[in-house]
């Protein structure tokens, strides 16, 4: 019975986890369907949006006095606004200037970028790792002697409104069908009068978008912030691999699925079984290869026909 | 309506017109044809923008248009179905639709051109909620010509409509074109079907290797030994006319 709540209480807050591996997993899933560009900085996105965050948050804290629910949504507003800026900047200083050049070199210039922002962000906020605060504080929810964290669910909550809108938008409304368009054959889409070059820059700023809010979930759910938060970006691609690469459900469901994975095998299993405790670190990756030796296409992927 | 003059487009280094030029004239259904790699669609590519000419000037209703964008050439009223059709295949009928109306801001006129549409062609009425990769070839041609037509363009470019259909699609694609010919749409048409082509044709141009080698009305064109020879003989001027361009 005791194992039972307790694989029930690792699931929820492994849901959590993997609702942000979904939300990183996302981002590079938008860049990738649409300009077949890996992002490999989308870990450094979110990791740059937590740390713009908490200088929000420290502002409107020193300016208010106390950590009321308006500061930390105060700061949620700025960083958003702040994400938009930054993926027009980034379109502006990767993507077009690299349009006609082979995907190799962006990709590179992705790897190149994460490096630049982790050093930039180590540079202006200091060496230092900073302790994230948390709008929710330790509070918990207790369900049937179930207790969940109220933080993971704000996240869970956020993940479900966030992938909600998405889904809206793309499937719904004009820009989003002409972004799913354009992810398809740019070529068609420019004949169809779509501004091709506005909506790859939009493809940017949304993907700097779900990176910061991942990074605003994410945060708080670590006990220091620093910059080596952009490594766990990378722990998304064998998310994405699994879920089946570019594909957005795919994404989601591959994200949470390793959440759940990471965050039982981190407490019941290791519990039980002292040596996965030393395999941690490693077990998404072990995953990820288990994935590519027995379904490469992953759970939605489908097996894409290149065109001529 | 449309005027090229001494176009010429590369790719990268690679020359692929050589100083084309041409006049449709409103009203008009002009083709182009030519053998396999003659420029053709190269041609249609210029002219909506998609590749930028390197010299010569391309002129629709009197403005120049060889330096804008694609989508403002679409704007101006220039409708292209491109080669291979090019619907989007992950996205539904409508969808499509859809998109090839990106340009219309009013509701009530984009929902007039999708009835429309619809009317012309029944059958995408029916799979309006397939996705278009779906389709059989010669449904998706319907639906590349009528998600070009979604903007009511003065000037259609069609870059062998034929391509890949059975005879029997083959004659039902024809014939839309000469309908729509007749509802007044100014046409362009590329093709390698020439004796069909010139047939619904008021004027066509002969290209070989980047630049035009004939041109003239069907009559004209038909009665030139050479149109047959470039595409059903021996290929003897073919030669002569590669050792005219010196390659
Ligand atoms: N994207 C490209 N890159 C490099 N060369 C190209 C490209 N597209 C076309 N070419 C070259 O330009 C020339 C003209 O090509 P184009 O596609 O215009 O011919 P076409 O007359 O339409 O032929 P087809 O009947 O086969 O469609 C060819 O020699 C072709 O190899
Ligand atoms: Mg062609």
């Amino acid at each position: 019975m005791e194992i039972f709540i307790g694989l029930i209480q690792e699931s929820i807050s492994g849901i959590a986890l993997g609702s942000i591996y979904a939300l990183i997993a996302l981002g590079f899933t938008l860049i990738y369907k649409a300009t077949e560009v890996v992002n490999f900085a989308q870990g450094e996105l979110m990791m740059v949006g937590a740390y713009i965050n908490f200088y929000f948050v420290t502002t409107f804290l020193a300016q208010s006095g106390e950590p009321t629910i308006g500061v930390f949504f105060l700061a949620f507003a700025g960083s958003i606004i702040f994400s938009f800026v930054f993926g027009w900047v980034l379109d502006w200083v990767i993507n077009r200037p690299l349009k006609d050049e082979p995907i190799f070199s962006v990709i590179m210039a992705t790897i190149s970028l994460s490096i630049i922002l982790r050093a930039l962000v180590a540079i202006i906020a200091g060496p230092m790792s900073l302790i994230p605060y948390s709008p929710f504080g330790n509070r918990v929810l207790s369900l049937n002697g179930i207790i969940i964290s109220a933080l993971d669910l704000s996240i869970i909550f956020s993940a479900i409104v966030l992938v909600t809108i998405f889904y809206y938008f793309f499937n719904k409304t004009k820009w989003g069908i002409a972004m799913q368009a354009t992810s398809e054959d740019p070529v068609a889409a420019q004949l169809m009068g779509i501004p091709v070059k506005r909506v790859y820059g939009l493809v940017w700023i949304f993907s700097a978008l779900v990176a910061t809010i991942s990074g605003i979930l994410l945060a708080p759910r670590m006990s220091l912030l620093d910059t080596s938060m952009g490594f766990l970006g990378l722990k998304a691609f064998p998310a994405a691999v699994l879920g089946g690469f570019g594909s957005i459900a795919g994404a989601i469901v591959g994200g949470i699925i390793m959440g759940v994975i990471e965050t039982i095998s981190m407490g019941t299993l290791s519990f039980h079984f002292k040596w996965i405790k030393e395999m941690n670190d490693i077990i998404v990756w072990i995953v990820l290869i288990a994935v590519l030796m027995v379904k490469p296409d992953g759970l939605f992927g489908e097996e894409k026909v290149k065109k001529v | 309506m449309l005027k090229l003059v001494g176009v010429e487009t590369y790719y990268g280094k690679v020359k692929a017109l050589h100083g084309v030029s041409l006049e449709v004239k409103e009203g008009q259904l002009v083709t182009i044809l030519g053998a396999n790699g003659a420029g053709k669609t190269t041609i249609l590519k210029s002219i909506s923008g998609l590749v930028e000419p390197e010299q010569g000037t391309i002129h629709f209703e009197g403005k120049r248009i060889d330096r804008l964008d694609p989508e403002k050439i679409v704007s101006m009223g220039v409708g292209h179905v491109p080669e291979w059709r090019r619907i989007f295949p992950e996205l539904t009928v409508k969808e499509n639709l859809l998109m090839g109306g990106f340009l219309i801001e009013e509701k009530d006129l984009l929902h007039n051109r999708m009835k429309e549409a619809f009317h012309h062609f029944p059958i995408l009425k029916k799979r309006k909620e397939q996705k278009a990769g779906t389709m059989s070839g010669g449904e998706q041609q319907m639906l590349a010509i009528s998600r070009a037509l979604m903007i009511k363009p003065k000037l259609l470019l069609l870059d062998e409509p034929s391509l890949g259909l059975s005879p029997l699609l083959v004659q039902d694609i024809f014939a839309t074109i000469k309908e729509l010919h007749k509802s007044g749409v100014t046409i362009l048409l590329v093709e390698q079907n020439v004796n069909r082509a010139l047939s619904i044709a008021d004027y066509g141009y002969v290209l070989t290797t980047g630049k035009i080698f004939l041109s003239g009305t069907y009559e004209e064109l038909l009665d030139e030994e050479k149109v047959r020879e470039q595409y059903l003989g021996e290929g003897k001027y073919v030669r002569r006319s590669k050792l005219w361009s010196g390659s």
